[in-house]
Parts: C-alpha cells; structure tokens; sequence
C-alpha cells in the first residue's frame, strides 16, 4: 500500500508538472503514480486537474498567456493518456454526453479544446465536432447522440451571431437541450438573450456549469418519469 | 545568464548559439516572449539531428525555468508533432527570423539561413524566453554577393536571384510551387524527395570550396 507521505509528494508532483507545462514530468510522475499503485482517479483529479485549476487562476492573474496556457494542457494530456487506461469507476456523481464545437465561419479552437479536455477529463462522452461547423449540424448531431448538452464557441463577433440560430433549432427539435456558449466576444447579455443555459467564461467554470445543468435537467428527466409511472 | 546559458549549450553538442531581441517581430500569442536563443547544429538533418535538436531545447528551457523565466520551445521545422494543443502557435514563428536576428547567418539566395562558417548545413530550433537576455547584433544584410551557384545548379529554376535584407525580408527568393513539385518529381523517381542540391553548392562552409576560392583569391 502507498503511504500518505509517497501519495502526497507524487500528487504536488503531477500538479507542479501540470503548472510549470513540464511534459516529461507529467508522464513520469504518472507512471510512478501507477507503479506505487495509486488510483487513477486520485492522480488525474488531485493532481493533473488541480494543477490545471491553479493554471486557470494564474490564466485570469494575466500570469500566464496563451502559450503557457497551451503547453499546461499539454503536460495534462501527456499524464491522462498514461492514466487513462486504468480508470476504474470515475464518479463525478453525474456523467453525461455533450456535443462540442466552434460555428461556422470561425476557425479558433483553442478555448473550445481546452473545455473540451475538461468534459474528457470528467468522463463526460464527448462529441467533438471541431471548428468551422455548419450550424445544421449540431442540430443533427444532438439528435443523432441525444447529448445532454451542446456547447457551441465563438471568437468573433461576425460568427458569434450563429449561435443564436443554432439555438433556435436546437429548442425548436429538442427543448430539454441544454446549451452553453462561450469565447471571446459572448457575455451573460449575450446568452440572456441568445437564449442559452448556460455562459462560461474560462474552461474550469464551464465544466462546473455543465455538471450543474446535467444534474437539473436529469432530475427533470426523472421528475417527467415519475409522473408518467403514476 | 547569457554566456552560461551559451556555454550549457555549446558543450552538449550545439554548434553555434545566438540571442535575438525580437521585440515587435512577434504577433498574437507570443508577443510577450520577445528573446529568442536561436541553436543551431552543423550535422545532416535526420533522427540523431533532430533528437540533438529536441534535447539541446530541453536543457535550455530547464537553464531559464529554473531561474523563473517562461519559455516556448519551437521544435524543428522536421519534427512538429501534429495534434498538440501548442503545436497551434508554430506557424506564428520562423527558425531563419530568429536566427538572422541573432546574427547566426543571413537568409541566402537559396532561401536557407547561410551561416559563414557552416553554410546552408545548419539545423534549427529556438527557444522563446521573456529572460531579458542580451541580445546580440542581428544580421542586415546578406553577403552572398554576386554568386549565383545555387541558382545556376537549382534543377528547377526555382531560385529568382534576389537578395534578402532585414528590411525587405518578404522578397521572393524561391519559388515555392517549383522547388516542390521538383521534390514531388524525385520521390516519384527515386522514392525519397531529396534534391538539396543548393545546399551542396553553397560555398559558405564548405572547406575544399573555402580553400579553392582562396587559391583563385
């Protein structure tokens, strides 16, 4: 069995690995993790993630820009992809399948991978349908996967204004839906009156936001049911 | 720093080191790391090379994290892994930029960076930094002069004959399409897309072409 003293100092090693965007690190730490026989779990959320959360801080701090940004990410998946594998049960309490992707006309990513590492991470399901989507199709494909949640990422203000007819189609096809909307240029105004569910402003709020909305509308789901049943 | 952060280099197997300000040469992302360590190897582009290469990157962004400065390490050109999320802001960088800038070279008639002692045979990787390193003195112009080697032997015609300077650094020294649709042609033939003909004939660094030139004097 691991001792506390082993665990704590791989979990500060694979969290500073994250934070100091250290690859080598990170896979190292990782297999050490499995070869002391520590969980999965414990490794990816005590450490890869936390150090991820702290690298989200020093993000909004203006501490680190976007390339540090990207290499966290990096040294996060170099680490997941060694422990992945040997996940066990991963229990956030709520999982879900969620349909991802930036609209038509828009090319930037970044910010959309980053959450979209987060739902993986989660163990969400997730469909990545990229960047440049035809608005039709996260309609299609929400229906196709009956995702829990679309998430849709503008970087402009030109594309930005697609999100509002996706949305349309997407209550007109599916009202349980849930929707968030992110990137540069959307606010809260801005999902107020789109009309979605849900606006995050960096990854880690995003993810925290997607739990929350698969919870309520699961319980909806169930409240449905249980009416149905009577 | 500077010249430990060289000397760390140059003794694991860097053949030439060089600091380029780089302040208002970079856009978007990675503005704010505005030193570049250029390094470059004299040896033939392959495995070893690159894996020198990756590991000389290595130890220079250990040389500057440890004394609390960010770094970006851009891998050779021949050796970017696709699918990483920083692998995104590659493009927004040039090897020859950063090393013409440092003073390691200039950018020839062949379009390669032409170093006066190795030539065009110089391997490329750089380190972005926000240490204030002091940088050294950029190269301004070329000195190809009136040599036109690589440009009568280029089996394609693809090389124009202008000259780069830092202040027209955007003149069209290669015709892109037919350089590579002559590679294209090679691979058909011989299987590999090797020409690198311009590389051979370049008189910069090579000894017997160096020593010749003298006797003509």
């Amino acid at each position: 069995m691991v001792t506390e003293e082993k665990k704590t100092e791989l979990l500060t090693k694979l969290r500073n690995a994250v934070i100091q965007y250290d690859e080598d690190t990170a896979k190292e730490a990782s297999q050490e993790a499995l070869d002391v026989g520590m969980e999965a779990n414990d490794a990816i959320f005590n450490g890869l993630v936390s150090g991820m959360v702290e690298v989200g801080k020093m993000f909004e701090a203006q501490e680190y820009f976007v390339p540090e940004l990207l290499m966290c990410a990096d040294a996060l998946y170099a680490g997941l992809d060694i422990l992945k594998p040997h996940v066990k049960q991963l229990d956030l309490g709520v999982k879900g399948s969620v349909v991802i992707g930036t609209v038509e006309g828009d090319v930037h990513d970044i910010g959309k991978n980053i959450v979209k590492m987060m739902f993986d991470v989660a163990g969400f399901t997730v469909y990545d349908l990229g960047r440049d989507v035809p608005l039709d199709k996260f309609v299609a494909e929400q229906l196709r996967t009956d995702s829990d949640l679309v998430c849709l990422s503008a970087m402009m203000t030109t594309t930005m204004t697609g999100m509002k007819k996706v949305i349309d189609d997407l209550r007109a096809k599916n009202p349980h839906v849930k929707i968030m909307i992110g990137g540069a240029p959307v606010s809260q105004d801005v999902a107020d009156k789109y009309g979605a569910d849900g606006y995050a402003k960096d990854a880690t709020n995003a993810l925290k936001d997607a739990i929350n909305m698969i919870e309520s509308l699961k319980k909806m789901k169930d409240e449905v049911e249980a009416k149905k049943a009577k | 720093m500077k010249t430990s952060l060289k000397k760390e280099l140059l003794d694991h197997g860097a053949t030439v080191v060089g600091i380029a300000d780089l302040r208002g040469f970079l856009g978007g992302e990675i503005a704010h790391l505005d030193r570049a360590v250029s390094i470059g190897v004299d040896r033939r582009l392959n495995e070893d090379t690159l894996s020198l290469l990756v590991k000389l990157e290595k130890r220079a962004v250990r040389f500057l994290k440890a004394r609390g400065h960010r770094t970006l390490a851009i891998p050779p050109d021949s050796d970017r892994k696709k699918g990483t999320f920083i692998s995104q802001l590659y493009s927004l960088f040039n090897h020859k930029m950063a090393a013409t800038s440092a003073g390691l070279g200039w950018i020839g008639k062949n379009g390669l960076l032409i170093s006066i002692d190795y030539g065009p045979r110089l391997s490329l990787a750089t380190v972005l930094t926000d240490a204030p390193l002091r940088p050294d003195l950029p190269m301004e112009y070329g000195l190809c002069g009136g040599c036109m080697l690589c440009r009568e032997h280029c089996p394609s015609q693809a090389i124009t004959g202008a000259e780069w300077s830092r202040a027209v650094p955007f003149v069209e020294l290669v015709k892109l399409s037919a350089c590579r649709s002559h590679k294209a042609t090679k691979r058909a033939t011989d299987g590999k897309p090797n020409c690198g003909l311009c590389i051979n004939i370049c008189p910069y660094g090579r000894k017997e072409a160096a020593e010749s030139m003298r006797v003509r004097g």
